[in-house]
């Protein structure tokens, strides 16, 4: 079967927001992604002082990379996953968790962010939205897009990529 | 399938660029990004061995524009070509909407042209796909070399139903390159609402 597409939108799109958002205040992190496991953003929030996030196309699709490549260790060490996953640099550290199958959190820290906090609430904020995502995935919306759309975007792709 | 964000109103198709080591996947992706106007890409990620093979992927994202209210994207991917990559292989398939198989036209690669497609069923069987439910491109690649391989030869060994849509290219100068993008764009769009 084709794997289900993880969406968020409105009232849960609405909550996995203000989960990104209260993680945010209480680790100090900079910036609190959620992402699906193809690496694809689903929703984000940047802490306000916080400057210019790097590109999130390029983070979510690196970590989740990254995160299918830990998991893949994992089995292949007989572990059924490996807990979540720190990166720390000399200024800025990256803590990646699992909100349930089919979803990452990713926080971005600075030095002034404690671990502890960050692993703590990260590990809350994780848990929290896996249930928003089994929610959503188990309410699946009906994209009612129709050949109008497709004729659209092929007249798009003639003006991009040429006739 | 495709990944929506409402929220943002965003749709995003995965499209990955399989085939055999040295078939010049990278090399399709390095022509698009070099031609794509500054405003419709995102920054290219190369995750490479020093000497240039692609160790885990390429990454780029293409903006085609909003249609009916939706910004679309295409993230364009490769796979390691080389065999022993595998594991890494496997994992860029997940999610993937489409695929642009990129076969070598010279006669030494002919065995790994058919490999490369053996393995990318294998893999997808694995994510519980089959070729046959996904939109499917051949790109037969380097159609410059003194002594390459007639299409159908190629074509033979990895598509002998006749089944995608084939491109002769030469990529290293870009010829094929689009015409071959548009085409799984084209059929990935066309999928869109029709509940595959």
């Amino acid at each position: 079967m084709v794997e289900p597409s993880l969406v968020l939108y409105g009232a849960l799109y609405e909550r996995a927001l203000g989960v990104l958002d209260e993680t945010l205040r209480e680790t100090g992190a900079r910036y609190a992604l959620l992402i699906d496991r193809k690496g694809f953003v689903l929703a984000h929030k940047e802490a306000l002082w916080a400057p210019k996030p790097p590109p999130l196309d390029s983070l979510a699709t690196l970590v989740a990379g990254n995160a299918a490549a830990t998991q893949a260790l994992a089995k292949l060490l007989g572990e059924a996953r490996f807990q979540e996953v720190v990166h720390q640099g000399e200024h800025m550290g990256l803590y990646v968790d699992e909100a349930g199958e089919a979803a990452l959190l990713v926080l971005v820290f600075d030095e002034n962010a404690p671990l502890g906090k960050i692993k703590l609430h990260g590990k809350r904020a994780a848990e929290t939205l896996a249930r928003l995502a089994e929610e959503a995935l188990a309410n699946p919306p009906k994209l009612n897009l129709d050949t109008q759309y497709r004729e659209e975007a092929k007249a798009l792709l003639d003006e991009l990529f040429g006739n | 399938m495709s990944t929506i964000n409402f929220a943002n109103r965003e749709i995003n198709f995965k499209i990955v660029y399989y085939g055999p080591g040295l078939s010049g996947k990278t090399t399709n992706l390095k022509w698009i990004y070099s031609r794509i106007p500054e405003g419709r890409k995102g920054e290219m990620v190369s995750l490479a061995t020093e000497d240039e093979r692609t160790l885990f992927f390429d990454f780029l994202p293409l903006d085609l524009g909003e249609v009916k209210g939706f910004k679309t994207r295409f993230h364009l991917y490769t796979v390691p070509g080389q065999v022993f990559y595998n594991a890494s292989r496997k994992l860029i398939l997940r999610g993937v909407d489409g695929i642009v198989f990129v076969a070598d036209s010279a006669p030494n690669r002919l065995r790994a042209n058919a490999e490369s497609m053996r393995n990318m069923r294998e893999n997808l069987a694995e994510y519980g796909l089959k070729v046959e439910d996904l939109p499917v491109v051949l790109q037969v690649n380097k159609r410059d070399l003194p002594d390459a391989l007639p299409v159908e030869m190629v074509r033979a060994v990895v598509d002998p139903e006749g089944r995608f849509p084939t491109f002769e290219a030469v990529a290293t100068e870009g010829r094929g390159v689009f015409e071959t993008l548009k085409e799984v764009s084209r059929l990935v769009l066309a999928r869109v609402g029709s509940g595959a």
